[in-house]
């Protein structure tokens, strides 16, 4: 007999153990067999920044139904579709955002814009407007969705400029030329927590999301302050070079709170050191409107007097996502949606949008493949941003031609600014002492 | 008004008639007979007065005011002084603390009277109070304090806050962090007893002692003075007990082994039979494989050195007094380790030792396999009665102890003798002849001893067991000390790697010299101003020179070579010291225009060449080649054939003139110059007489170039380090240090590892490709929750 010495094929070598497993591959790890790997890595991140840009299409639709510009939205917690948005008509829509319907209408809920708009519990939703009116809605779907009669109404004594609920008692605050806290089942306000010295009008207020007793407000007088409704005062205020126009506390960082500045930035503060903010974010061209967190509480969205919605991330200053279309507005309001990857603004022409929260994110269902890819193409457009050409794909933004003006004009502004100011301190006194941070200038002073 | 004032009267009524009931009850508790009947006939009373309650409240609040004031002064006693009636025509006035003198024991009351004392107090001195602060200064600080509480209540968050911001992975919607598993030990220290059984059950623990605590301390307490040989008498004691409750369990274990064993051997037997011879060879491979594995075992052991007393840290426990709880363990393991080696030795490893007898059981045939079986289980019999006698005074000694244990035993006997019929049914007093002559066994016997095997012509040494007592354990090292010294031979070679051999050559192709003595001192001098390792290597060679051997230095003579008596490439072994030469001497006679750097030396710096164990293999298989050779043949004709052989085969190479040379191109092509770019006959006339003008500075071309001094090789005689852009590579370069880098090489390293699939296994992708948040799609996520 002879013996003979085949060659073996073991299945199990190459082929997946189970379905559905990965068939396994066999590669030689030898970094020594890989001389390219450096060169095609940077490649593929190379075409991942490209791509990224490439499919970089981040509108997703249009909520219409107002007839004036939309001033303030507002998302239900604990809903991903749900969002209310108020109008200078006077009008409250309730959105169905997945379904991009209305849930309900009404029309000329108040004399006047709708200033504010807030979720109460169980599905209702309170709204107030300049002639000082706090009415309480029913939010729940109903056959006739132009359904007209609030649930309650809450008469005040002047303009009111927000609206904000507790976040789990029947408490909600209002903002007027003073702050107060109402319960919804009285009809008048509980408490006034207004700084006593305080006489301008109060913009806007915030609850805290997660430490529920406090909260926060702006107002004309360039103030941010805070509250307290456990010791029923107004602790502390800080009075800023420019008055605020927006406010959001951040849903993970409970000590966070955003602030929207009409000196074109975004200033985060800690409140327990309100002396100097946290960080500055600079980028808007105009005015900032508005901002607000996303859920995750490491993104941040702003809608701005120049037209354009940036997506900022927490802690990163600089060069922040820009969504523009040419027939949107001055960005009056944006928030952002209860699972993050959305994000929603109203603007002055009207139409409420609706935007992906990352540009080049895929809609729909991703395979497992698919996601090891984009996984993988994050991971190298991340490590490679130091290189020239993937950092530079990367930074580069596409304005629209006023706004790029606006921030040529503004650079030169600045640096001229700059130049003189390193001058005067090359050439006077005040060049023997250091100069003073950026973030320090921007609190004038602290008010106990 | 009305309404209140009617509803604190019957309050008032409601109170006093508790009271009342109270004190009968109270009198009630000391036992009278008539006590009883009073309280009937007070609760008769009490409902007298609710009923006409209810009724009034039916007429007007007058009424019933007038009513009830009538109503209190019929139920007051007057007139008869008692207990609980007190007259105002006493002796004295009637005070508030005469009220209160029923309560004086209670607690609250003594903190009323504490509080109303200020008010009480009957000096001249009482303060005003001072006046209150300005209204707004007053609010400022009420709002500071605000502050600082809120300040307080949001700064629990930093915890979380921190956690979440340096976490390496965030997946959304945030899970709160899990406690973990909690272990059995936790959470009976955590543990109250909270319901009626379980208290009973602690308070009865407790009166027993024996608790977790109090069990440990009456431990520590009988533990703290034991010296290492009473630990170890401690020890002998519980696992004489353990032998005592466990003996006939162990015997139907062994009985069981015993079986398997034999008919495994009997059926391999057959197997070899039937199958014929083969695979002699990987018998011998999987020897040797375990043969090394217990050398390295054993190493190991030695190194720890926990299994002897005799260590320094042992004598020191043994001069101790009390001991830890730590270190009570430590003398345990020790013991164990000694114990467990003791045995190792002994070649009586316990249950282990199935494959032991495998290398020898080819000779054997099915008969004295069987016999083998047989006389184990005799022995184990035998043993068996030995120990019976054994008594002990505990549990073991009462009756029915010892019938559960004779019933095993009986069990275990009765599988025994069912083996041995099975088997064939040889008698138990045959054994003692097998017994007899298994010793004898022809040819070189091997003996195992605990991992090692030896080899012997001729019969088994007679291996002494040793005692196991505890304190002979330090013996136990310097017997297997003894026993490495059987076979020390390969393990030294392994040992020692370095065998200094003064014959060392260095490599001769690298090598120049002046083969003469004078040369080598000037060269000494020279190399003092080199490096550590330079001078080390001088100071050798001087030693060298000193012992002076004749034959050493014809021999170095001769493995230094010259190649190019010029320029020169030198080798500065460390390990090899002769080898350290230098030509400046010589330069100095010849060529003088030349600086200094026309020596070209590679050095080997020592602390490179004892790093790379590769190098010193090397270097090693060289020298016993060489050696070798050198056996075989006169060095000298060695020495000399390798001369010839090399001065023939570089004959006409001029190595480092060669090198020169280029760098000396490199650095002209690199250097700055200008190109006269003018075209002749182009804007200037031709012809005889014409005057020839300078070329035009705006047509003279300035190439930057590099200056020579600038170089990065400048002044690096053995180098030319290349000063060309190159394009290509320059794309992975970057102009400053990224952000989070604090280091070049921190960067590079970065970069280095690609993140590919194709360069990393599945799960190193995943892991190097995870995105820092994770978002789960169509999911609510939620601002945080304050945990309550």
């Amino acid at each position: 007999m002879v013996k003979i010495s085949v060659l073996q094929h073991a299945p199990s070598v190459h082929l997946p153990a189970r379905p559905g497993d990965p068939t396994p591959t066999t590669r030689n790890l030898d970094p020594l067999m890989h001389p390219f790997a450096r060169a095609r890595e940077r490649n593929r991140a190379l075409n991942a920044a490209k791509m990224d840009k490439l499919f970089a299409k981040p509108f997703v639709g249009a909520l219409e139904g107002h007839i004036d510009a939309v001033e303030v939205l507002c998302k239900k917690p604990g809903s991903l579709s749900a969002v209310a948005s108020g109008s200078w008509d006077g009008g409250v829509i309730l959105h169905n955002v997945s379904e991009r319907k209305h849930i309900r209408r009404i029309q000329g809920a108040h004399k006047g814009k709708v200033s504010g708009l807030c979720f109460a519990q169980d599905d209702r939703l309170l709204s107030c407007g300049v002639d000082s009116k706090i009415k309480l809605w029913d939010a729940s779907p109903q056959d006739d969705i132009t359904e007209q009669r609030p649930l309650n109404e809450y008469p005040g004594k002047s303009a009111f400029n927000s609206i904000d609920h507790h976040r789990s008692d029947p408490l909600f605050a209002t903002a007027s030329n003073i702050v107060q806290i109402w319960d919804e089942t009285k009809s008048a306000a509980i408490s006034n927590l207004t700084f006593p010295t305080s006489t301008e009008t109060i913009t806007s207020v915030r609850f805290n999301l997660s430490e529920t007793s406090v909260l926060g407000s702006i107002g004309s007088d360039r103030t941010f302050t805070l509250y307290d409704i456990r010791t029923g005062k107004a602790e502390r205020r800080i009075v800023m070079q420019m008055s605020s126009n927006a406010l959001a506390w951040s849903p993970t960082f409970p000590t966070n709170v955003l602030l929207a500045s009409e000196d074109h930035n975004l200033y985060t503060f800690d409140v327990r050191q309100l002396k100097t903010p946290t960080h500055i974010y600079k980028g808007h061209v105009a005015a900032v409107m508005s901002c607000d967190w996303s859920p995750t509480g490491l993104e941040f969205v702003s809608g701005g007097w120049d037209r354009t919605v940036r997506i900022w991330k927490e802690g990163q200053g600089t060069r922040p996502e820009v969504y523009h279309t040419k027939r949107m507005q001055r960005v009056s309001s944006s928030i952002f949606t209860a699972d993050a990857r959305f994000v929603l603004t109203g603007s002055d022409d009207g139409n409420v949008r609706i935007w992906k929260a990352k540009a080049s994110e895929k809609l729909g269902i991703i395979t497992a493949r698919e996601r090891a890819a984009i996984e993988y193409r994050d991971t190298l457009k991340d490590k490679w941003k130091h290189d020239n050409e993937v950092g530079r794909i990367q930074r580069n933004r596409h304005l629209p031609k006023p706004v790029y003006q606006a921030a040529k004009l503004k650079r030169t502004m600045l640096d001229t600014r700059a130049v003189k100011e390193e001058r005067r301190r090359k050439h006077t006194c005040a060049g023997e002492s250091k100069p003073n941070a950026e973030r320090k200038k921007m609190v004038i002073t602290e008010q106990t | 008004m009305e309404m209140t004032n009617d509803w604190t009267v019957g309050m008032m009524k409601r109170l006093r008639v508790m009271m009342r009931l109270m004190r009968v009850m109270r009198k009630k508790d000391e036992a009278s007979p008539e006590a009883l009947e009073e309280l009937q006939d007070f609760l008769s009373k009490l409902d007298s007065t609710d009923d006409k309650k209810r009724k009034s409240n039916d007429v007007s609040d007058t009424q019933s005011a007038s009513k009830k004031r009538r109503l209190m002064q019929e139920r007051t006693e007057a007139g008869d002084e008692g207990e609980f009636g007190v007259s105002v025509r006493g002796s004295t006035a009637l005070k508030l603390d005469d009220l209160l003198a029923p309560l004086a024991s209670s607690s609250a009351l003594t903190t009323l009277k504490k509080s109303i004392k200020v008010l009480t107090s009957t000096s001249t001195k009482t303060k005003t109070l001072s006046a209150p602060l300005p209204q707004r200064a007053q609010e400022r600080l009420d709002r500071e304090a605000a502050y600082e509480q809120t300040k307080e209540e949001v700064d629990k968050w930093s915890a979380t806050m921190k956690r979440i911001k340096q976490a390496e992975h965030l997946s959304f919607p945030l899970q709160a962090q899990s406690e973990g598993r909690v272990s059995n030990l936790e959470l009976a220290a955590k543990f109250k007893p909270s319901n009626e059984l379980e208290s009973a059950v602690d308070n009865l623990l407790k009166s027993a002692q024996l608790r977790d605590q109090d069990i440990a301390g009456t431990e520590a307490l009988k533990m703290a003075h034991l010296s290492v040989e009473e630990v170890a008498a401690r020890r002998a004691e519980l696992r004489m007990m353990r032998e005592l409750a466990f003996r006939a369990d162990k015997k139907a274990k062994r009985i069981a082994k015993i079986k398997s064993k034999a008919y495994r051997r009997i059926r391999k037997k057959q197997r070899e039979r039937l199958g014929g011879e083969e695979g002699d060879a990987d018998m011998d491979v999987e020897d040797a494989e375990t043969r090394l594995k217990a050398e390295v075992e054993r190493a190991r052991e030695r190194a720890t050195l926990r299994h002897k007393t005799t260590g320094k840290w042992a004598k020191a426990m043994q001069g101790r007094e009390e001991l830890d709880v730590d270190q009570r363990q430590a003398i345990g393991e020790m013991l164990e380790r000694g114990e467990k080696l003791r045995r190792r030795i002994q070649g009586e490893m316990s249950g282990d030792e199935s494959e032991e007898n495998e290398s020898d059981d080819e000779e054997q045939d099915v008969e004295t396999i069987k016999q083998g079986a047989f006389e184990e289980l005799a022995m184990l019999n035998a043993s068996d009665v030995l120990s019976a006698d054994i008594k002990s005074k505990s549990v073991f000694n009462m009756k029915f102890m010892r019938d559960a244990a004779e019933r095993q035993t009986r069990e275990a006997d009765a599988a025994a003798d069912d083996f041995l019929k099975e088997m064939g049914g040889v008698e138990q007093e045959s054994d003692d002849d097998a017994c007899g002559d298994r010793p004898v066994t022809e040819g070189p016997s091997v003996q195992r001893v605990g991992g090692r095997v030896i080899y012997h012509p001729g019969t088994i040494p007679y291996t002494k067991p040793v005692d196991s007592h505890a304190s002979e354990t330090s013996s136990v090292t310097l017997q297997s000390a003894d026993l490495v010294q059987d076979s020390p031979k390969n393990l030294n070679f392994i040992s020692s790697p370095i065998i200094s051999s003064p014959t060392q050559e260095s490599n001769p192709w690298l090598v120049t010299s002046s083969s003469s003595g004078p040369s080598r001192k000037r060269s000494e001098v020279l190399v003092q101003k080199g490096s550590d390792a330079l001078a080390k290597s001088t100071n050798k060679l001087k030693k060298r020179i000193a012992k002076g051997g004749e034959e050493k230095e014809r021999i170095q003579d001769d493995a230094v070579l010259e190649i190019d008596a010029d320029n020169v490439l030198t080798v500065l072994e460390p390990a090899s010291a002769p080898a350290v030469i230098n030509t400046k001497h010589e330069l100095k006679g010849k060529r003088k225009e030349k600086p200094k750097n026309d020596s070209v030396a590679v050095r080997i710096s020592p602390a490179d060449a004892d790093d790379s164990d590769v190098h010193s293999e090397v270097d090693e298989q060289e020298r016993t080649l060489e050696r070798k050779r050198q056996r075989g043949k006169g060095k000298g004709v060695t020495a000399f054939k390798q001369r010839e052989l090399v001065s023939l085969a570089f004959a006409g190479d001029n190595v480092v003139q060669a090198f020169e040379d280029l760098k000396q191109s490199e650095i002209e092509a690199d250097a700055p110059r200008e190109v006269d770019t003018t075209l002749p006959g182009w804007g200037s006339w031709g012809g005889t007489g014409t005057k020839k003008f300078p070329p035009r500075p705006n047509l003279i071309k300035k190439i930057a170039g590099v200056e020579p001094s600038s170089r990065a090789d400048y002044k690096k005689a053995h180098v030319i380090i290349s000063e060309k852009r190159d394009k290509k590579a320059a794309k992975y370069l970057v102009k400053e240090l990224p952000y989070p880098y604090t280091s070049h090489a921190q960067y590079a390293r970065s970069m280095d590892i690609p993140v590919g699939a194709e360069w990393n296994t599945r799960v190193g992708f995943q892991r190097g490709t995870l995105p820092r948040v994770v978002k789960k799609m169509g999911t609510v996520i939620e601002p945080l929750v304050k945990a309550s």
